[in-house]
């Protein structure tokens, strides 16, 4: 288990024995994985297919969550713009599916992936690489409103179907082969999320996650020791743009329907409800957050539709008041959660540790 | 027609509860959820009850109209089912609330066509509700829709049949009687969205097909409540019909300002093809006195059959609210919908997509709401009568009615 640890960038001294992170980590990623079987064995076969495909949809928001906190998490930048790129991005297949019959995944997911990243590019330009250092309040309003202003656009722009959205009546294709919802599509979007996950978690861990760290905590120390801090923080802005663009793709031609509030600043609160439930700069507590609500959504929703959204309320207010690192934050300690970075030297020297 | 009255929900708050639970119509019915019910067949057959599914907005801003679809749907359940079902299997029928959600709906139908595995799903009433929904029952569920509500046309979606009237229905035969009985000048003020957009550019070129002309065609955004401006423009610009797709919350002050300015007292004009007998308390009749519809279904036309459904309906319904059933709620396209699907069931003498299907594309249904209806094969539309109807006192006079109107849809 040393390895395994070792490479998932664990606390050294952990060393010897699994860390209670890549624990979770490894049982919430077993567990998706082995869904659809365990599924099989208790319901019937239209009752698992329903679960299946609602599951679906949830390792689709877990992309969109996980777009959320590398922003937010490790970069430090408020993003009320996610929807914005997941959005945009489900509006691009969208259309693109409507008007140019193009369903082929090897041109939908780089197209949405292309989106968001362009998209987060634009607005980082814009926000991040002025001649004043922007602040998190400049750069929440910043993506707010741009969040904003497509949702309007969309409502108003005929060709994007207005207030009636577009709908995505055709299915995702493999070659010829076309990829309805359900089993195979259930994986198709677990490995998406594993490999963006392992991507993630690499990248938060390496030295580059280090010095995401220090700009966090002491933004100024960093920039005086020569780092590009805003280029840094674009790049990681501009990858979770991505990240969300793929996660829209996915969306779009699995409901399929998009509609203008699938890019607004509702939407995007969204994101940052599962991460702050979930607990922010974990990744793997964006993952637990979408899981949490999403499941207690559809099942109390039939018993308490009424109450529902204010029991949510509740609960998001008290975890945030008394654990501000989320659902994680009760299972995994401080020191845990922000890990150890990788450097070249390979020894674990306290020096490179984070914090 | 998305949006429609959107603001305009029923005063005094009805709440779900003593709207579904509690009414003697959902006697029987199991819930399986708040928000869903099925209501068991009667008896028992070899191959099982046919499953009907319908997903419409019983909460939420779109509940005026999702209500009596409903209900007007399970009196067409109930009627066929009392008659001895269809090919000797009774109905089941599965109610949903879409609550007037897009993102809920997706779930709820899922649920439908996935689950329960419905034969055909009836239901929504914006548009954007139909887009929601439809690649689910048709593309992916596999599965048969009928949608109900007055719309936008250009729905040509194979396995999806509309039943409410088209642009061309609406406008075909009122339009000249605007010109006749107002005048050759019209304004076009509108809410902007996509169903006043296509609409407007049918009305367009059927006013100008009959010598008249469009002075102004103007769209605002669905929140705006000032319209002085448009109104000064209207009475400046000498208009004799003002040809109206605001929609509430807008929809209050700009008939009273248009009022208060005199263009009713000069003799203009005003029409509006979504007021049904709901419209009515917009505002106060002299505010729009002599305001011109055009629906499928007004309840005071002369036809036996649908003085017989809305007594049947009002003796279920009408003692505890005033939700009505009305053309502009999509209840009547509901009840139309319905026959005609079984009249193709009875025709295909099965229930499978494809066989219904090729049945549902000539079906003919003798009474309906508002008269006969036949499905135009090869369109997903549907021709009906329609009916041009004038406010007068508070009440709607039919002032003419049109056979057969063609939708002129996916031609």
């Amino acid at each position: 288990m040393t390895l395994l640890n070792r490479v998932a960038g664990a606390h050294p001294g952990t060393s010897g024995r699994l860390s209670r992170l890549l624990a979770i980590e490894l049982v919430v990623f077993v567990l998706f994985a082995l869904m659809p079987l365990l599924l099989g064995l208790v319901w019937s076969e239209d009752d698992s297919f329903f679960w299946i495909v609602f599951t679906t949809k949830v390792l689709i928001l877990c992309l969109f969550g996980l777009s959320f906190d590398l922003a937010w998490g490790y970069a430090g930048l408020m993003s009320f713009g996610q929807a914005l790129f997941f959005g945009g991005a489900a509006y691009a297949v969208a259309v693109m599916s409507r008007d140019l019959d193009i369903s082929s995944i090897f041109i939908v997911l780089p197209v949405a992936v292309a989106v968001g990243l362009v998209l987060a590019i634009l607005l980082a330009a814009f926000l991040l690489t002025g001649s004043r250092t922007p602040s998190i309040i400049f750069v929440a309003f910043g993506t707010l409103t741009g969040s904003f202003a497509a949702e309007r656009l969309a409502r108003a722009w005929y060709y994007l179907g207005g207030q009636n959205g577009v709908s995505v009546t055709k299915a995702l294709t493999i070659g010829d082969m076309p990829l309805y919802e359900g089993v195979g599509f259930y994986y198709l979007a677990f490995g998406f999320l594993v490999v963006v996950y392992i991507g993630c978690r690499f990248l938060v861990r390496s030295q580059f996650g280090l010095l995401l760290a220090g700009i966090r905590e002491r933004e100024e120390r960093v920039a005086f020791l020569g780092y590009q801090v805003q280029l840094t923080r674009a790049i990681i802005f501009a990858l979770s743009g991505a990240i969300a663009g793929l996660g829209g793709g996915l969306y779009a031609f699995h409901e399929g329907f998009v509609w203008p509030a699938l890019m607004g600043p509702i939407y995007s609160t969204q994101a940052m409800l599962y991460v702050m439930l979930g607990g922010v700069s974990t990744l793997i507590g964006p993952v637990i957050g979408v899981t949490a609500i999403e499941f207690a959504t559809i099942i109390l929703i039939d018993y308490l539709r009424d109450f529902w959204i204010i029991i949510l309320g509740v609960l998001l207010l008290l975890v945030i008041m008394f654990r501000r690192t989320g659902l994680l934050g009760m299972l995994v300690s401080e020191r845990e959660r922000i890990g150890s970075f990788r450097w070249r030297g390979a020894n674990h020297k306290s020096d490179s540790r984070g914090d | 027609m998305s949006n429609l009255i959107k603001n305009n929900q029923t005063k005094g708050q009805l709440t779900r509860r003593s709207l579904l639970q509690s009414a003697m119509w959902m006697s029987g019915a199991v819930a399986t959820g708040l928000g869903s019910w099925v209501f068991p067949a009667k008896w028992s057959h070899a191959a099982g009850p046919i499953k009907v599914g319908i997903a419409t907005d019983l909460t939420g801003a779109i509940s005026f109209g999702g209500i009596p679809c409903s209900r007007i749907a399970k009196l067409a359940i109930d009627q066929i089912n009392a008659d001895g079902g269809l090919l000797g299997r009774p109905l089941e029928m599965y109610l949903e609330d879409t609550a007037s959600n897009e993102q809920i709906a997706v779930g709820v139908v899922r649920k439908l066509v996935q689950r329960e595995r419905v034969d055909v799903v009836l239901g929504g009433i914006t548009s954007s509700m139909r887009n929601a929904i439809k690649g689910i029952i048709v593309g992916r569920g596999r599965t048969l829709y009928i949608y109900p509500q007055l719309y936008e046309g250009r729905e040509c979606t194979p396995y999806l049949f509309n039943t409410g009237p088209t642009p061309a229905q609406q406008c075909d035969k009122l339009i000249p009687w605007l010109i006749a009985n107002g005048g050759k000048r019209f304004a076009l003020p509108s809410a902007n969205y996509v169903w006043p957009h296509v609409l407007n550019e049918y009305a367009r070129k059927s006013i100008e097909e009959n010598g008249g002309e469009v002075v102004m065609e103007e769209y605002y955004p669905l929140d705006q409540v000032e319209y002085g401006a448009t109104v000064k423009r209207i009475m400046d610009e000498k208009i004799d019909v003002v040809f109206n797709t605001v929609i509430p919350p807008g929809l209050g002050p700009f008939i009273k300002q248009l009022y208060e300015a005199g263009f009713l007292k000069r003799g203009g004009r005003l029409s509006c093809v979504y007021y049904d007998e709901n419209a009515l308390n917009f505002n106060t009749p002299q505010e729009m006195e002599g305001l011109a519809s055009c629906l499928d279904y007004f309840q005071n036309i002369e036809d036996p059959f649908s003085s017989e459904l809305q007594a049947a309906y009002q003796k279920r319904h009408a003692h505890k609210d005033k939700v009505l059933f009305s053309a502009g709620s999509g209840s009547t396209g509901m009840y139309r919908g319905v026959k005609l699907w079984e009249a193709a069931v009875k025709e295909a003498g099965a229930v499978d997509r494809d066989s219904v299907a090729a049945a549902m594309d000539h079906a003919k249904i003798a009474n309906g709401p508002g008269g006969p209806s036949e499905m135009l094969p090869g369109t997903y539309h549907c021709q009906m009568n329609m009916y041009i109807a004038v406010a007068k006192g508070g009440k709607y006079e039919i002032v003419s009615k049109a056979d057969q109107v063609d939708p002129k849809e996916c031609g």
